[in-house]
């Protein structure tokens, strides 16, 4: 017998002897030359065992488990509304990164003049190609999104969809509701115009009158007690890096629970 | 073929390093070592895939309730399939009514309408409910707290009735006809919050302001009633249809 040992591990010979498309080739070429520096076998493995235990909890539905002939209730549509809450955010979020390119948030202003802020839009809206489009499809986004999420909160109270095991879902949503609210709210002040200000006044004079720690609040999230160049920017920084963080997290713990769980079925 | 030549002696491939299949601890090894907070994790564990699988054993299904409905792909293929009308929804919206631009912020000038976005209506209407405010005679006719304090505690409250409901309500999913309770208190809720936004914009809305602070708390109760009333007297023959469904299918012990 040969001294040689047979290669159990000689991939490209196991790879030779099929008779492999190019795609194929090409994809397990790409393949092995991940596995080799990162080890993707093991999570592999690890996602796949993932899923399956997630999955193979899952009763089956009500209309499988009874093999029942009406598998359609009419309020089904109205489950899609946490999918187009999702959209609608997702989509803010594209179109808000673009605005990002072009927006400043500065309340700087020479004498008579509007602000940085206040031009930077205006010149969105009329020099840029597109960017009224732009600002337009955010700003629909955002309302729509704010909708569904309210109708989506509906669907799961009226559906009772909130109940044990859910109510850690409901707690989230909740969360989620107000800071897609504090989100619009935001926003609403950044083009620093007459509504945006006085919006803005409004905001400061609430915080201020929280019990205790009302100056505290103003000072953290308005920057001091009447509007300047510190609130624009705290508006800013929290409409597109606090509140986008938060908000995607929130959103994919939320989903994740309802994949694990499944979809309450009121049957 | 000599001894020396198994298949077992090769799969360290040379190295001297060998899987530690062997030496893994069983799960009840690693509870046998493990103490504290990881031992009773341990234990619940086992309990509770104990309990698990007699339900599953036991279970011949005759209860209606069903804990869940797979989200992949029974939820997610119609909602694909909807969410291109979606997308052409908000760009058919973003076209056609593009949102106007105002006049530059100008602290030396108070608009006369001064409005957040419409979603916070109900949150701007709640903070004008210093009427309701009460003056209490105990500290002579002076009020707890400020009109705008009341109202920013109003949010607060609002928001955490919504919170706890689902420990409220227990149980598990339930239609509307089949809790017309709590269908009545969601639409008395829903309306709320749309008399509520509608206060908030008084100046905007064409009824006397007084009749729409009685109307803001009156509607909602006239239309929770009439839900509780409609769903109620729907029930009977909704549920019977369901449950000949039912147990035309599986016909009760
Ligand atoms: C940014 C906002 C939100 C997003 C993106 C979102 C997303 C989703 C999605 C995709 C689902 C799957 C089922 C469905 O589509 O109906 C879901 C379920 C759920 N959501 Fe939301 N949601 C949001 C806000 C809320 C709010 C405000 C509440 C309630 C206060 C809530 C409570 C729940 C509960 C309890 C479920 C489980 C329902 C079931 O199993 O039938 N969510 N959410």
């Amino acid at each position: 017998m040969s001294l040689e040992k047979k290669d159990e591990h000689d991939h490209e010979g196991w790879m030779e002897e099929r008779d492999l498309t190019a795609v194929e080739e090409r994809y397990l070429a790409i393949l092995m030359w991940l596995d080799k520096r990162l080890r993707l076998v093991d999570y592999l493995e690890l996602l796949e065992d993932m899923y399956y235990k997630v999955n193979l909890q899952m009763p089956k539905s009500h209309t499988e488990q009874y093999g029942l002939d009406n598998k359609f209730w009419y309020w089904y549509p109205l489950y899609a509304l946490g999918s187009f809450s999702t959209l609608a955010y997702l989509i803010a979020a594209v179109s808000g990164a673009l605005l990002g390119f072009y927006y400043a948030p500065a309340a700087a202003a020479s004498a008579g003049d509007p602000t940085v802020a206040y031009t930077s839009v205006t010149s969105i809206m009329v020099d840029l190609n597109f960017g009224y489009m732009l600002r337009s499809i955010h700003r629909w986004s955002a309302q729509v999104m704010t909708a569904a999420v309210f109708l989506h909160m509906l669907r799961v109270y009226f559906t009772g969809a909130y109940k044990e095991p859910r109510e850690l879902n409901w707690i989230i949503g909740i969360v989620l509701i107000s800071m897609t609210m504090v989100f619009g709210y935001t926003g609403y002040l950044l083009p620093w115009n007459q509504l945006s200000y006085w919006a803005g006044q409004i905001g400061v004079e609430m915080a201020l009158s929280i019990p205790l720690a009302g100056e505290w609040v103003a000072q953290l999230m308005f920057g001091g007690f009447t509007l300047t160049q510190a609130t624009l920017q705290r508006m800013y920084i929290l409409h597109v890096f606090f509140l986008p963080f938060l908000v995607t997290a929130l959103i994919a713990v939320h989903i994740g629970i309802v994949w694990m769980q499944g979809i309450a079925e009121p049957h | 073929m000599s001894d020396n030549d198994t298949p077992e002696t090769e799969t360290d491939g040379g190295t001297g390093i060998v899987p530690p299949d062997d030496e893994t601890p069983t799960w009840s090894e690693r509870k046998e070592r493990s103490q504290g907070l990881s031992r009773l994790t341990y234990e619940y564990f086992e309990r509770a895939r104990r309990e698990d699988q007699d339900l599953r054993q036991e279970s011949s299904y005759v209860e209606r309730d069903v804990l869940g409905f797979p989200a992949w792909p029974h939820e997610m293929i119609r909602n694909l399939a909807l969410s291109s009308f979606f997308i052409g929804m908000v760009l058919f919206l973003s076209a056609t009514l593009p949102p106007e631009m105002l006049p530059p912020a100008d602290a030396s000038s108070t608009p006369s309408v001064i409005l957040p976005d419409w979603y916070l209506y109900w949150s701007f209407g709640l903070l004008k409910l210093g009427p309701l405010n009460p003056e209490l005679a105990l500290l002579g006719g002076q009020k707890l707290m400020a009109d705008r304090t009341y109202g920013v505690l109003a949010n607060l409250v609002v928001v955490g009735v919504i919170t706890i409901v689902p420990f409220l309500n227990k149980g598990s999913a339930r239609r509307p006809v089949e809790q017309p309770f709590w269908a009545a208190v969601g639409v008395f809720g829903v309306v709320f919050a749309f008399t509520i936004a509608a206060l908030s914009v008084k100046n905007l809305v064409p009824i006397g302001s007084h009749l729409l602070f009685d109307l803001t708390f009156l509607l909602p109760f006239v239309f929770g009633f009439i839900t509780y009333a409609v769903l109620k007297s729907m029930r009977e023959g909704y549920m019977f249809t369901l449950n000949r469904r039912y147990y035309r299918l599986r016909p009760p012990k």
